[in-house]
């Protein structure tokens, strides 16, 4: 039994520190395609797979999140007669927190799962050493173009997200609830500011960096069968999710800090 | 002395006391190797006997727990990645399944190594410089294909044609015939021949084809158990005296081996199976 999880222990520290290594390849490797114009071609083709087609089921993710919200909250607030301030509640929490972290776990299970099994193909299929081979470093031919593209469009797919939250709770909360739609946007405009819609497009920029270093790292280690794929892309989607989690924790206290510091103070820097 | 530097000259690649160790597994003990330039060096020996592992060390795409790699008296195997990534230009690999890229057309497949290098060639020049590499082996005509669309040879044949893209003065081959047919393993034993004859190159296949391994070779190395038991020309092998090699190149199980496995056991006394299988 002491074994067993001494063995387990090792191995959770050898993992860690390769994906660490992994991790400070990836982003060297990303600094260096960002110098290199000829790597824009690749970083175009990513973009297009993981950021273009994605736009529509970021799109209805956000949507049905925004619409289940006014339908959830509108009975508590009309239970005190606030049910006019239901914008506040549904916009604040779709731009703040829920678009951002359902729309990146949407990508991670999207793109994600994709990037896994397509790198884990070509490991096991010798297609990296073929790269290497030809003296190539898979670094940046694969996994740069492929982070890049994750974190640079996953801030903008969390717009698309946000848009359509806000839209889909407006339609239900205008249309359906009955809500007079001036207030309800009034009390939006007064209860949203510019930094929650801020934080929750930053936060995009380390979930897409955490989906493509996961991702990448399991395609890359991934064991060889068709059940070596198929494990490394469930462990590539836990991990993501569980990242994305943890980053959103850490992401929040970090963001209060700064906040409570450097917010009061804009009227000064303005 | 001048002899001696001649020899030295003479080699293109050499192994020096090289251990590969995974985890506490020992694939590869100390093997020390000497290859010719320009000629062909067949390495033979059963599944699991650290064959492909020995040929990835040649081109360091694995690195040795001990020992040392020189490509041309240099020292290679502890030189960083992006010195390698220069390094390995000089060599094409064949690898066993053929590992072309799937989402690239054979046309792609082969310009991947030039574009990458950054060679500057026009678009025109690049089409015939694949045309060439393709009717080298058989497959012009065949650009605009995805390797989805080609049998097992063809795929071989094409990654062939993408190995000696940049001119290399190595090729490696690793398991080049097997999972073809005798006609098709024919083909790629006879462009084997062809390259080594009209491009120079300097090669060293991974085999335990014996038909092919007697064709192609110049010499024959025998991997077993991570260490090699049997070096010499085609005829020194088939006349060696060692047991364990008669009995890999004739293809036949000892006498013991056979009468368990007609009683029915499984306790095979065979030196055949790898050591962690004992």
């Amino acid at each position: 039994m002491l074994r067993f999880f001494s063995e387990k222990t090792v191995q959770g520290v050898e993992n860690s520190g390769q994906f660490a290594r992994f991790f400070a390849q990836s982003l060297t490797a990303s600094a260096r395609s960002c110098l290199q114009v000829k790597s824009y071609s690749l970083v175009w083709a990513q973009m297009n797979v993981i950021g273009v087609h994605s736009v529509p089921v970021i799109m209805i993710t956000g949507a049905f999140v925004g619409m289940t919200l006014a339908i959830q909250a509108y009975d508590q607030l009309a239970g005190m007669g606030l049910e006019e301030h239901l914008g506040v509640l549904i916009n604040i929490s779709v731009v703040k927190e829920l678009g951002p972290v359902l729309a990146a776990v949407m990508l991670a299970g999207r793109v994600g799962g994709a990037l896994t099994a397509e790198l884990g193909t070509m490991n096991v299929t010798e297609q990296i050493d073929a790269v290497r081979s030809m003296g190539t470093d898979p670094m940046r031919y694969l996994v740069a173009p492929r982070f890049l593209a994750c974190v640079l469009l996953t801030p903008f797919l969390i717009i698309y997200a946000d848009l359509l939250g806000i839209l889909g709770g407006f339609f239900v909360s205008v249309v359906q609830l009955g809500i007079n739609s001036r207030a309800y946007w009034q009390f939006s405009a007064a209860g949203v500011d510019l930094w929650d819609l801020s934080i929750g497009v930053v936060k995009g920029f380390f979930f897409g960096g955490a989906i493509a270093a996961v991702s990448c790292y399991k395609g890359f280690t991934c064991k060889e069968g068709a059940q070596g794929v198929g494990q490394a892309c469930t462990e590539a989607f836990v991990g993501s999710f569980i990242m994305i989690l943890a980053l959103d924790f850490a992401l929040a206290v970090i963001f209060k800090a700064v906040y409570s510091t450097i917010w009061p103070t804009r009227i000064l820097l303005l | 002395m001048t002899e001696q530097n001649e020899q030295t000259n003479n080699v293109m690649l050499r192994l020096d006391g090289l251990t590969k160790k995974f985890g506490n597994k020992i694939v590869l003990e100390g093997i020390s190797l000497a290859i010719e330039k320009g000629k062909t060096t067949v390495v033979i020996g059963p599944s699991g006997c650290g064959k492909t592992v020995l040929i990835k060390h040649l081109i360091v795409l694995l690195r040795p727990t001990d020992g040392s790699v020189f490509l041309k008296n240099k020292r290679i195997d502890q030189l960083p990645e992006r010195e390698l990534d220069k390094i390995r230009t000089h060599y094409g690999f064949l690898f066993q399944g053929g590992a072309l890229f799937d989402s690239l057309t054979v046309f792609d497949n082969i310009i991947f190594p030039i574009q990458q290098h950054g060679r500057d060639i026009g678009w025109k020049e690049l089409e015939e410089l694949v045309k060439t590499k393709l009717a080298l082996v058989g497959m012009d005509g065949f650009q605009s294909y995805y390797p989805a669309n080609l049998s097992g040879g063809q795929k071989k044949r094409v990654a062939l044609a993408r190995a000696i893209a940049l001119n290399p003065e190595v090729i490696l081959y690793d398991e080049p015939t097997t999972g073809l047919d005798p006609i098709r393993s024919d083909i790629i034993n006879e462009l084997i021949l062809k390259l080594q004859k009209e491009l120079g190159v300097t090669t060293v296949v991974v085999t335990h084809d014996m038909t092919s391994a007697y064709k192609i070779s110049d010499r024959i190395i025998m991997l077993h158990n991570g260490r090699i038991i049997a070096d010499g020309d085609a005829d020194h092998i088939r006349n060696h005296p060692n047991s364990v090699v008669q009995q890999f190149i004739n293809g036949q199980l000892s006498e013991n081996d056979l009468a368990a496995l007609r009683l029915g056991g499984t306790k095979f006394q065979t030196q055949f199976l790898p050591r962690d299988f004992e």
